[in-house]
């Protein structure tokens, strides 16, 4: 389900409060599933596709060393591969055992090229 | 006994009857992924293939309803009725180091720590097994349920295992514990169990945080540490939260290390500090992890971490770790209880 790329890291494109970083394309995340990016000198971002909508969280998970684009996802949640933990994607609140240390989720948005950013703040 | 098949694996071991499939497997060094042993840390996970089982309890925080949904039971919750096929993960630092196993224990004495917290130190025949920072299952009579407590001594050969454990106001386990038993009277004990060891290997500084009786575990680890080869400049920053300054315990037990006051420190916080006492207080005030990110801040980011104590306190450091000093959880080390 899972890709790897990576991708240069292109801040402050498009200027003001909409400046962000680009993590990938929209159409490269399969619908219901997952795109894991590398962006240099950064943890591993999963880029998830629910139903169209496109969320960006890390990819790693906050119990073990799993990436999380290798999990299942179901209802809007992603089950790590590891230890069956499980995360809301959109909130990144952790809803299983033994994971209980919140997903980092980004604020993110698609383009009108169908480009994904993320907002990266200090 | 029945047998247990492990899918996927050429393995088959056997469980006694009134064994539950994790411990029967830890018993015959597999590592199945474990850390509490009873129900709530979510890492026994497996599925039944074939067979039947007796499920112990429940009502168990470790399964949530999507595991439930998908069929998923806790080893550590299980008993076999017959012959099992099952699949469950392992991993190699669950194999344990010596074999867990149960014996008799009988009380010899015991010491009290502070108004709430006593050491219970039980003689078994067989030489005290077990790694720094483990835990061992108790079985007490009157009491029913069998619980987890955590060791404070070092393995030994004399069989002696020392547990130091907080009275629960009105908790019917304690109050056997602390009002009836006497010395020369024999418990039960299963172990030893636990992932949160000390890792001798690891060339970090170390920090323990402890609150409540997660003091045993801890001084376990720091009296590891110390009796450990290491470089000379290691440190050790043993950080204990309470309550009230009646609460502190700690700094007297650690005092005996060589290493004390120059690469051991001890540092106390307590949260309410005239809670129930007029008595002054000098020290640390808040919360434990907030007075140990006062006190080594980025040198944080650095350190391998050992935590025991009442959830919301471990939950709280380890919040903080991860999140604000990107501490990664392999570096983290604790059973979680809850």
């Amino acid at each position: 389900m899972s890709t790897v790329m990576q991708v240069k890291p292109e801040a402050a494109l498009a200027g003001g409060s909409c400046a962000g970083v680009r993590v990938c394309l929209a159409a490269q995340v399969p619908d219901g599933g997952s795109h894991r990016v590398e962006l240099p000198g950064r943890p591993a971002l999963a880029v998830f596709n629910l139903d169209g909508q496109i969320h960006v969280t890390d990819d790693r998970c906050t119990h073990g060393d799993a990436s999380l684009c290798d999990g299942e996802i179901e209802d809007g949640v992603v089950e790590c591969p590891y230890h069956q933990g499980a995360f809301d994607i959109a909130t990144g609140k952790p809803v299983a055992a033994p994971c209980s240390i919140p997903l980092r989720v980004y604020r993110s948005r698609v383009d009108a090229e169908g480009v994904v950013y993320i907002q990266l703040e200090q | 006994m029945h047998r247990i098949t492990l899918s996927g694996t050429e393995s088959v071991l056997t469980c006694a009857e009134e064994d539950v499939i994790l411990r029967a497997g830890l018993r015959a060094g597999m590592g199945f992924s474990y850390e509490c042993n009873v129900g709530a840390c979510g890492m026994c996970k497996f599925e039944l293939l074939d067979g039947e089982v007796e499920v112990l309890r429940h009502d168990t925080p470790g399964l949530s309803e999507r595991d439930r949904k998908k069929g998923r039971m806790l080893a550590c919750q299980c008993r076999p009725k017959t012959d099992c096929t099952i699949k469950i993960r392992q991993e190699a630092q669950c194999v344990p180091k010596s074999l867990p196993s149960r014996q008799v224990a009988r009380l010899l004495e015991t010491v009290d720590i502070t108004h709430d917290i006593r050491e219970f130190r039980f003689q078994a025949e067989r030489p005290a097994a077990f790694r720094a920072g483990q835990y061992a299952m108790l079985t007490v009579p009157g009491l029913g349920q069998e619980r987890a407590y955590s060791l404070s001594n070092l393995p030994n050969d004399d069989g002696l295992w020392c547990f130091q454990i907080r009275r629960v106001p009105g908790g019917a386990g304690t109050s056997v514990l602390f009002d009836q038993l006497k010395q020369g009277d024999a418990v039960m004990l299963d172990g030893a169990y636990g992932l949160a060891h000390l890792r001798e290997e690891t060339e970090r500084d170390v920090v323990c945080i402890a609150g409540g009786s997660g003091l045993a575990p801890m001084l376990s680890i720091a009296r590891g540490w110390s009796a450990a080869p290491k470089s000379p400049s290691r440190r050790l920053d043993f950080f204990y939260g309470g309550r009230e300054p009646r609460d502190i315990c700690g700094e007297s037990l650690l005092r005996t290390l060589p290493e004390f006051g120059d690469r051991l420190q001890f540092h106390a916080a307590v949260s309410a500090p005239g809670a129930t006492q007029t008595k002054q207080w000098t020290g640390h005030v808040g919360y434990v992890h907030e007075v140990m990110s006062a006190v080594l801040g980025e040198a944080l980011r650095e350190r391998e971490f050992y935590l025991a104590g009442p959830p919301p306190m471990v939950q709280s450091t380890l919040d903080m770790l991860q999140t604000q000093y990107g501490v990664p959880p392999e570096r983290i080390h604790f059973d979680r209880f809850f």
